[in-house]
């Protein structure tokens, strides 16, 4: 179920990945969305803000999934003159996103052994704001992408 | 949406190729969604005896960090076995995605399946 707010979308989806897809997609074309300007966004940020967003929806269907909550996943992305924001809410168990276990080294043998691990990296690296606010009742992920 | 996952042994090259070898060409979005059914695409090459996987990402249209974590799961399931994985990805988006995990220093990410072969082969 899709919503138009002012400059932007909202999303609520069930916590379930094959709702990400089309997450990617409404985002996106959203980020398109400048009230008749061109978008804010080139191409190439486009693509970064719906990497951004896919790790931001399957950590929190992942976080659901972890005390099995049915609740609904909301999504919010607006759109300014020059950058994106979208906001991710889920109803998780909360985690301290300043305490996530380091990678080892990827060219060392232990590496190997972690297959997870690496969305929160992603989001903060190719964010130009990432804020998390998380606590026993769910996360909110707040990320901004600006242009180029 | 799920992802397709296409395979081919490696009979049709010279006998010089590792023999136990295949080829997976994945397309679609490898994300949470799609990355199980590339997952249990490796789990069965490597149960059927294929200790040599070509990894084919060039119609992949998305990769995200469990896309990425299967990747890397592949290669941990072959090198257990004895094995290797070689990853083929020409698409820049998708090179970048590894690039930014800098799992381009574990992957050397091939231009086609047949570059990928012919640098194991002269290794």
């Amino acid at each position: 179920m899709t919503e138009l707010s002012g400059q932007g979308i909202e999303l609520v989806i069930p916590p379930t990945p094959e709702f990400l897809q089309l997450v990617r997609a409404v985002v996106g074309a959203a980020a398109g969305l400048s009230g008749g300007a061109s978008s804010p966004l080139d191409p190439g940020r486009v693509a970064d803000l719906r990497l951004v967003v896919s790790e931001a929806v399957t950590n929190a269907i992942e976080a659901q999934g972890l005390i099995g909550a049915s609740d609904r996943i909301f999504i919010c992305c607006r759109v300014a003159d020059d950058h994106v924001v979208v906001e991710v809410v889920d109803h998780g168990p909360g985690f301290d996103p300043d305490s996530l276990p380091e990678l080892p080294d990827v060219e060392t043998p232990e590496r190997l052994h972690y297959e997870s691990g690496l969305g929160v990296a992603l989001m903060r690296r190719l964010s130009d704001e990432a804020v998390v606010e998380s606590g026993p009742r769910g996360t909110t992920v707040r990320l901004t992408i600006r242009s180029s | 949406m799920q992802i397709h996952v296409h395979r081919r042994d490696l009979s049709w090259t010279t006998s010089d190729v590792d023999p136990a070898g295949v080829v997976l060409t994945v397309l679609g979005d490898l994300d949470m969604a799609g990355a199980p059914s590339l997952r249990q695409a490796v789990v069965a090459e490597v149960a059927n005896g294929f200790r040599l996987v070509v990894l084919e990402l060039t119609g992949v249209d998305f990769i995200d960090s469990v896309g990425l974590g299967v990747v890397v799961g592949a290669l941990r399931r072959l090198r257990s076995h004895g094995g290797d994985l070689l990853v083929v990805c020409a698409e820049p988006r998708i090179r970048g995605v590894f690039e930014l995990c800098d799992l381009d220093r574990v992957f050397d990410l091939h231009i086609d399946v047949e570059t990928a072969l012919s640098k194991r082969l002269a290794a």
